[in-house]
């Protein structure tokens, strides 16, 4: 890693953000200057704008708080890696918070002209034409966040420290769009802004080659399996007067499978029902068994379900 | 063959049906109520232990 050659460096400032072009095996490495900055970030196709990073197919696959080894993963349909994070070195990331907006200084503290992470990434989005509705939620990089005993999330004091930064390798070509974070007047950034600095280096198949292989599916598509595949370019939306819904699998259709239990099978079902966790009736709670039985068994991922911790 | 209990009558669409299927041969069993008895066998004997207690 010590012979990576740097492709440029860039120092970001209070307030502003930049729009990176990062060709396929380009690392970007995002760097506290001072310490206890937070930096958004967003993420394009830079061959097809409408593929960006998604947070909440991040937040699925990766929980709460992405670090080192995981992926930065667009949206749904396309649903492919971005980004894979080579390196980590404060561990304080944050996809659960949406991007500070200029309705939230005004709504929150009376203050409609602001520095705002939305606002700081359309207008470096603006260098490729992109427009404000085309900033999406965005990865915080170096935010501290958590979800208290009530189920509400809350920003914590920072950890990053000078020094401290991420790294991030392009898994295909992306336009990578880091700023910094536009809070001044909440905790994300301890109150304060500081400067960001940014290094660009040059394409690394070493590092690709390092990169865990994810299986590739039909359902990660792309604009080819599109039943319109020209981008809707005027704002208003008119009905298609010859649309014909298409909708998969439907009509849905039930089926009733009967299930013969020995007396051993039936004793357990009785038991779980007993439980009152798992339905109500003998069917609901052999449905919920089965299924339940079936994902802690057999389902690939993150299996996002309490009652297989038992 | 053990005797037989008590009968439920699953209700499922074809997509959950379609996943059962698939699983017939990875648990080496018949048909579908195999599987669907396989996965009452072991998941209450997972779950069995540590669950009465826990409701609420």
């Amino acid at each position: 890693m010590d012979e990576r050659r740097a492709h440029a460096r860039l120092r970001l400032e209070p307030g502003t953000g930049k729009a990176l072009e990062l060709r396929r095996g380009m690392i970007l490495r995002i760097e506290q200057i001072e310490g206890g900055q937070c930096v958004d970030f967003n993420c394009f196709n830079l061959q097809d704008h409408k593929e960006f990073f998604h947070t909440g197919r991040t937040r699925h696959m990766h929980g709460l708080h992405p670090t080192k080894g995981d992926f930065l993963w667009s949206a749904p349909p396309r649903e492919r890696p971005m980004m894979h994070i080579l390196e980590d070195s404060a561990g304080t990331n944050d996809v659960l918070y949406p991007r500070c907006s200029g309705f939230l200084y005004e709504y929150h503290y009376g203050l409609p002209v602001h520095t705002n992470c939305h606002d700081i990434q359309a207008e470096a989005q603006r260098e490729y034409g992109l427009t404000p509705d085309d900033v999406h939620d965005s990865f915080n990089f170096f935010m501290h966040t958590g979800i208290d005993r009530a189920g509400r999330p809350f920003i914590g004091r920072q950890i990053a420290k000078k020094g401290d930064y991420v790294e991030l390798l392009a898994l295909f070509d992306v336009l990578a769009v880091p700023n910094v974070c536009g809070a001044d007047v909440m905790a994300t950034s301890d109150f304060s802004f500081k400067p960001i600095a940014l290094t660009i280096f040059e394409p690394n198949e070493e590092a690709l080659a390092a990169v865990p292989e994810f299986p590739k599916f039909g359902t990660q598509r792309t604009p080819a399996d599109f039943k319109i595949k020209n981008i809707k370019a005027d704002r208003a939306l008119r009905r298609d007067p010859d649309y014909v819904p298409e909708f998969t699998n439907v009509p849905i259709r039930t089926t009733e499978l009967s299930v013969a239990l020995d007396a051993e099978e039936g004793q357990a079902l009785e038991a779980l029902k007993a439980t009152g966790l798992y339905g109500h009736t003998d069917a609901e709670v052999l449905r919920y068994v089965l299924f339940s039985w079936w994902i802690e068994r057999f389902m690939q991922g993150p299996k996002h379900f309490d009652d297989l911790k038992a | 063959m053990a005797q037989r209990e008590k009968s439920v009558k699953l209700v499922l669409n074809q997509q959950q049906l379609e996943l059962i299927d698939a699983t017939i041969a990875r648990v080496g069993v018949a048909d579908r109520e195999g599987v669907v008895r396989i996965a009452l066998r072991e998941f209450f004997a997972r779950h069995s232990a540590a669950r009465p207690d826990d409701k609420a």
